[in-house]
């Protein structure tokens, strides 16, 4: 599966549907996720969302603005994304210096923003789904495009 | 012959009746014939929520301006006989004193997304510690552990005297004190599960309680505990997952910061919906909260508050120095989150903060 693009986020999503009792336990979750992921000369954008228990899918945006109403933006680059999904497969899931807060709460190397605050909010308020959703790149194979591939 | 009161003996006579006769009542039946009918559908597989109720409409779903007079316990939408009795307690009974749009979406979050201390906590992973971290973070759930239930006394301190006819707040609220609960007993159970203990308390840490607890009404305590004091709370929670030590610590904090998120998010939608009915209140909120700031800029001058997490961020007690270089960046993220909620409320403090928005170097 290759990363970034739409069928590896569509894989997360799916350890997610297809492990239901496990993210029923975590409780619900309402969000759209852009995941910005950041290029020296441009960037690209795929949308993740999730109603309730389910993942509902994942789409590539042609622009930032394209997102869902009070999507929250969780943005970075490239090699930052690299090396927390390589961490990710090496660990089977992010060690304690790779997880999204950590990696978030100083907004480098990684930040989180959103239209208002109460948005940038239910970062937080899911993390845990959130961090889960991602650690499931631990459960597949995934080969990393090369930076230049954009 | 055993002799009951005038009161016990009406509920024989009825039973005997009952038995002799077959005389029933059965007038409830016909009771509040607008109200039958309703068929409540879940949005979707998350089950049948409160604010799927709410979508019914009606004397079910649309919440009065003001509560009901009754002043009982009766619920809203049912018909209320003229004799039941008020309880005299319930004098919260304006709407814009409680409520938030997203109140029973939060509580229906709420009650999905409870957790356990004692079962979603990977304790078995606690590992020992050198002696300035584990005392670090023992410090860190000392205060914490002192200062969480404050967000559990507070709204219990209202919730008795609010109108039933706003039940999703006293539901949500309920939740709070819930979560609140757990955070306590979680930090207490961290400090006490690694070879350390409870450390020091906070006198300054009680100056800013004392403030929540003391506030004049619901709102001005709601403003100073949800948005001011959760909001600085909850950059700490996301503060402490950073700086964790292990896995036992990493999902502590994230667990708590979930919660107090939630709790952010009424409050600030609460004081947005209190401003748009009582906009001339605003002053009143400035006041309060410019007190609560500099009761919370004061924590940064006491060392049990301050130090602990210098020393969790810079590493170790001979790199606290380092460490504070790195909380002054979070003071300031701290701060700026705090007005941006405000904003969202209706609230500009931007020019009118009574604390500064830097710390300097």
């Amino acid at each position: 599966m290759l990363f970034p693009s739409v069928e590896w986020f569509s894989a997360l999503g799916q350890a997610v549907n297809s492990d239901a009792e496990r993210f029923r336990r975590l409780g619900t979750v309402d969000i759209a996720l852009v995941a910005k992921i950041d290029y020296p000369a441009a960037s690209r954008y795929f949308e993740i969302a999730f109603a309730g228990y389910r993942f509902l899918g994942a789409r590539e945006l042609p622009r930032l603005q394209a997102a869902a109403p009070g999507a929250v933006v969780l943005e970075g680059p490239f090699e930052t994304w690299r090396e927390m999904v390589e961490n990710i497969q090496a660990n089977g899931k992010a060690d304690l210096a790779h997880t999204l807060n950590t990696l978030t709460l100083y907004d480098t190397p990684m930040r989180v923003d959103a239209a208002n605050q109460l948005d940038t909010d239910l970062f937080y308020r899911y993390q845990q789904n959130l961090q889960e959703f991602f650690d499931s790149a631990g459960k597949f194979p995934t080969e990393v495009a090369a930076a230049e591939a954009r | 012959m055993q002799r009951f009161s005038q009161k016990v003996q009406e509920v024989l006579d009825y039973a005997a009746d009952i038995r002799n006769r077959g005389t029933v009542d059965l007038s409830w039946m016909s009771a509040n014939p607008t109200g039958w009918g309703a068929r409540a559908k879940p949005r979707d597989d998350r089950g049948l929520g409160l604010e799927d109720i709410n979508q019914i409409g009606g004397r079910y779903g649309a919440v009065p301006d003001y509560g009901d007079a009754h002043g009982s316990m009766a619920p809203r939408g049912c018909e209320v006989p003229a004799n039941t009795p008020s309880l005299g307690c319930y004098d919260i009974n304006d709407k814009s004193l409680v409520w938030a749009d997203n109140v029973a979406l939060l509580y229906d979050e709420a009650v999905a997304r409870q957790w356990s201390s004692a079962r979603d906590i990977p304790w078995d992973q606690l590992k020992p510690l050198p002696d300035d971290l584990e005392k670090a973070m023992c410090q860190l759930c000392t205060t914490l552990t002192e200062v969480e239930f404050i967000a559990a006394d507070m709204p219990a301190k209202w919730m008795w005297r609010i109108n039933h006819d706003f039940h999703e707040v006293k539901c949500f609220l309920a939740t709070q004190i819930a979560d609140e609960a757990r955070h306590l007993d979680v930090f207490r159970k961290r400090a006490l599960a690694n070879g350390g203990g409870l450390l020091k308390a906070s006198p300054a840490n009680e100056q800013i309680l004392r403030a929540i607890i003391e506030a004049p009404d619901y709102t001005t305590a709601s403003s100073l505990m949800h948005i001011l004091a959760e909001g600085f709370v909850l950059t700490l929670f996301r503060n402490g997952e950073m700086l964790a030590l292990n896995e036992v610590e990493k999902k502590i904090f994230r667990l708590c910061m979930q919660d107090e998120a939630r709790h952010v998010a009424y409050g600030t939608m609460h004081l947005k919906y209190f401003l748009e009915k009582r906009p001339e209140r605003a002053e009143q909120i400035h006041s309060i909260l410019a007190a609560g700031e500099e009761a919370i800029f004061a924590l940064t001058l006491e060392p049990q508050t301050a130090e602990p997490r210098a020393i969790l961020a810079g590493g170790g007690v001979d790199r606290i120095l380092e460490g504070f270089a790195k909380l002054s960046y979070l003071y300031t993220k701290q701060v700026r989150e705090y007005l941006h909620r405000l904003k969202v409320a209706g609230l500009d403090r931007s020019t009118r903060i009574a604390i500064p928005i830097e710390l300097p170097n």
